[in-house]
């Protein structure tokens, strides 16, 4: 499936395949594959270091998921309070109540600057509303600024990973498409050089570009701050260079206090890149006169988090930090990459947030996306037991599936159905033991093994052999021992 | 923009429905706030050395240039620093005390001056807020000595200077040390750099790519000479959240 320019269709959840059927050209494209398994090798090696230097690493998790939740259960209060005091230094807040306002209150805001073209600090957030090929179709220019966003941006590829979204995509690639992109011709395949490649292509566009919209990791209802941390430079670019900044963040991202970042910093580049910090955090209030953007405003999205909020198992997905420890641990993302989830947040973190931001009308397959071995909780920095949040959703799944007419077709259902008939009593078990054993014999061998069945039973047998059953069962020869005795 | 307040009626009501049987008064929040555990580390280990030594190897770490001076030896430090660079032209935050600032050299001093006159400048001086040991941290809070933002971004070159005084070990000390909470901060961890193409670390892609930092002594001594005679007391702990 073929993307448009900057658009994430194939990351829709209402359009994605589901996740076994989405996997199949991942698993048959070995060089993707090992462009992921390389990214995820280093990324770890380098975490596990860095999180085994720290000896407070649990008493931080602890802290930080408490703090999460703190703030998750009286968001409402938090919310307020960052909007009181972001007001008070001058920003303007905007509340949306989903993606389809969250964009339209975005272009009235770039209307009124008279913006035709926009720079952008990476943010999960815009993809998530898919804001990029909305405002193109509007006439407005838009400019990723994150190196890995650009590399997405001009060649037409979707982000596989929330931190580093063009892990799939190797150097020769990158090239290619820069080569392509920026008629550039003679461009090595150095990273040095592609890296340059791009820091001369962008320069032009921060110092002309008036308006920036960035996401955030961290709002601070004490102060009314934003917090974004980068690496690269190119958010502080967007900071600070133009005339209006806008911020778009779910509602989820609120801290009580200032002090709150020194346990959320200690563990976000830790956990997110394997660095003790990002390059950069940047942290600022409204406007500054004299520094930076003098008009600012804030964006906060709903988009299906307060229905998050209700109870506690689903609550958690919302502490999420967006680090992406989760995926990087995941033996499944391993394998699959991030396009295989049908949504601009993949990996576990993905299988629990997507169906919920989707109110679990679509993207139904991806909580059984995952082994439930547990190693995206123990990575998790806010401590998100995803594995009780997938089986929590499994569950709701399930029940959805109940009530569909269309499950008498569905050879799970109906094997389930009749088997729930047959255990209900002793005597129809035995009846289909001995009817089982009458027919499976047709298909046992001289060797007593089972080596191929027809139509359903086929797909055990492709790729295994069964047992044949004995020619009694225990129950029968217990009976026949007891009778013997007397 | 009636549209954005039912907006916002609609959206903090279905998060007040969804909280009701969590969402506390304001005495309970701060009550709840308060007993949040905190079990990290929050002090530094004794001894400035420890940190000051810590904090040299991190800036080491991230390809930083740092050396050390005692305060009567910072002038002719920073002199040597800007004739090492082969530069000439530097930007200085206007409240940059004149004594940093080398004569021999061209002063851009900012006082609101264009983007393109900081563009063209092949440098920048400033002081900075607080130096975090734990994880190489320089602070900036953007004061008079530290400069507007745009003006350690744009130049490929960044002196900084700061104080021993000025160092903590752990993020938790810093925040100690925000009394008054900023309006704006840069926290910066090595120079600007990337790990996008294959996870090769690649230095500088927008910011600065240069980083130099002097560290500065509390008296005439080197911190380290000092340490040796007598345990330096650490920085009274202000502020702190335990208690609150």
């Amino acid at each position: 499936m073929s993307s448009t320019a900057s658009g994430h269709a194939q990351l829709d959840p209402r359009l994605a395949l589901p996740f076994p059927e989405a996997v199949l050209p991942v698993l048959r494209n070995p060089q993707l594959r090992k462009n992921v398994a390389h990214a995820i090798d280093v990324i770890q090696t380098k975490r596990a270091k860095l999180v085994l230097e720290k000896t407070d690493w649990q008493a931080l998790r602890t802290a930080a998921s408490a703090i999460r939740t703190h703030a998750l259960e009286n968001l409402g209060a938090y919310l307020e309070q960052f909007e009181e005091r972001c007001t008070a230094a001058g920003g303007v807040v905007h509340w949306a109540a989903d993606a389809d306002e969250a964009r339209k209150i975005i272009l009235d805001l770039l209307r009124q600057e008279n913006a035709s073209e926009v720079i952008k600090i990476k943010t999960m957030t815009s993809a998530e509303i898919q804001l990029n090929p909305y405002l193109q179709a509007a006439g407005v220019d838009v400019f990723e600024t994150d190196l890995a966003e650009i590399i997405l941006q001009l060649g037409n590829e979707e982000p596989s990973h929330i931190v580093v979204p063009a892990l799939h995509i190797n150097r020769s690639q990158v090239r290619e498409i820069f080569a392509r992109r920026m008629g550039l011709k003679g461009l090595s395949d150095d990273p040095k050089v592609l890296t340059n490649a791009a820091r001369t292509y962008l320069r032009q566009k921060f110092l002309s570009v008036s308006t920036a919209i960035s996401g955030a990791n961290f709002l601070i209802a004490e102060t009314g701050a934003v917090a974004v941390v980068e690496s690269e430079g190119n958010g502080r670019m967007c900071l600070t260079l133009p005339k209006t900044m806008i911020t778009v963040a779910g509602i989820e991202k609120v801290l009580p206090r200032l002090q709150d970042l020194e346990v959320m910093l200690q563990l976000l580049a830790r956990s997110a890149t394997g660095e003790r910090m990002s390059p950069y955090t940047s942290l600022w209030t409204g406007v500054t006169p004299g520094d930076g953007p003098q008009r600012f405003h804030v964006v906060l999205l709903d988009n299906g988090r307060s229905a998050m909020l209700t109870k506690p198992v689903e609550r958690q997905t919302l502490k999420c930090i967006r680090c992406a420890a989760c995926m990087n641990a995941c033996p499944v993302y391993r394998q699959t990459g991030g396009h295989a989830y049908g949504s601009v947040y993949p990996g576990p973190i993905g299988a629990i947030l997507t169906p919920q931001l989707m109110h679990m009308e679509y993207s139904q397959s991806l909580p059984y996306a995952s082994s439930l071995c547990g190693a995206c909780y123990e990575v998790c920095p806010v401590k998100i037991n995803i594995p009780e949040v997938l089986l929590e959703l499994r569950s709701q799944v399930v029940n959805q599936e109940r009530k569909q007419l269309t499950r008498i077709f569905d050879p799970m259902y109906l094997g389930l159905l009749i088997a729930n008939l047959l255990f209900a009593k002793a005597w129809r078990f035995h009846l289909a033991q001995r009817l089982g054993r009458v027919g499976l014999k047709l298909f046992t061998r001289k060797d007593e093994w089972i080596h191929s069945l027809p139509n359903l039973g086929a797909k055990w047998t492709q790729t295994r052999d069964l047992r044949g059953l004995p020619d009694e069962t225990f129950h029968e020869w217990w009976a026949s021992r007891a009778k013997g005795a007397k | 923009m009636s549209a954005s307040v039912t907006s916002r009626q609609r959206v903090l009501d279905r998060i007040r429905l969804a909280t009701q049987s969590c969402a506390k008064n304001s005495a309970g929040r701060a009550e709840d706030y308060a007993k949040l555990p905190r079990n990290y580390i929050r002090r530094s280990q004794p001894g400035a050395s420890v940190r000051w030594e810590l904090m040299i190897k991190r800036l080491r770490e991230y390809d930083a240039e740092v050396v050390e001076c005692t305060p009567d030896e910072l002038p002719a430090t920073i002199t040597a620093q800007l004739t090492a660079s082969g530069r000439h032209s530097f930007v200085a935050p206007v409240g940059l005390p004149t004594e940093w600032r080398s004569t021999g050299f061209q002063w851009k001093i900012d006082r609101g001056i264009d983007t393109s006159e900081i563009e063209q400048a092949e440098g920048v001086v400033t002081a900075a807020f607080c130096g975090v040991a734990d994880s190489g941290t320089i602070v900036l809070h953007h004061s008079s000595n530290e400069g507007r933002r745009v003006i350690t971004l744009l130049p490929d070159w960044h002196l900084c200077i700061l104080r021993a005084t000025q160092l903590v070990e752990t993020l938790p000390e810093y925040f100690d040390r925000c009394l008054q909470p900023p309006s704006l901060a840069t926290y910066i961890s090595g120079p600007s750099a990337t790990a996008d193409i294959e996870m090769t670390r690649i230095k500088g892609v927008h910011g600065p790519r240069f980083l130099n930092v002097i560290l500065v002594s509390d008296e005439n001594v080197s911190v380290l000479d000092k340490d040796a005679v007598q345990t330096v007391s650490i920085p009274a702990e202000v502020g702190s959240l335990k208690g609150r």
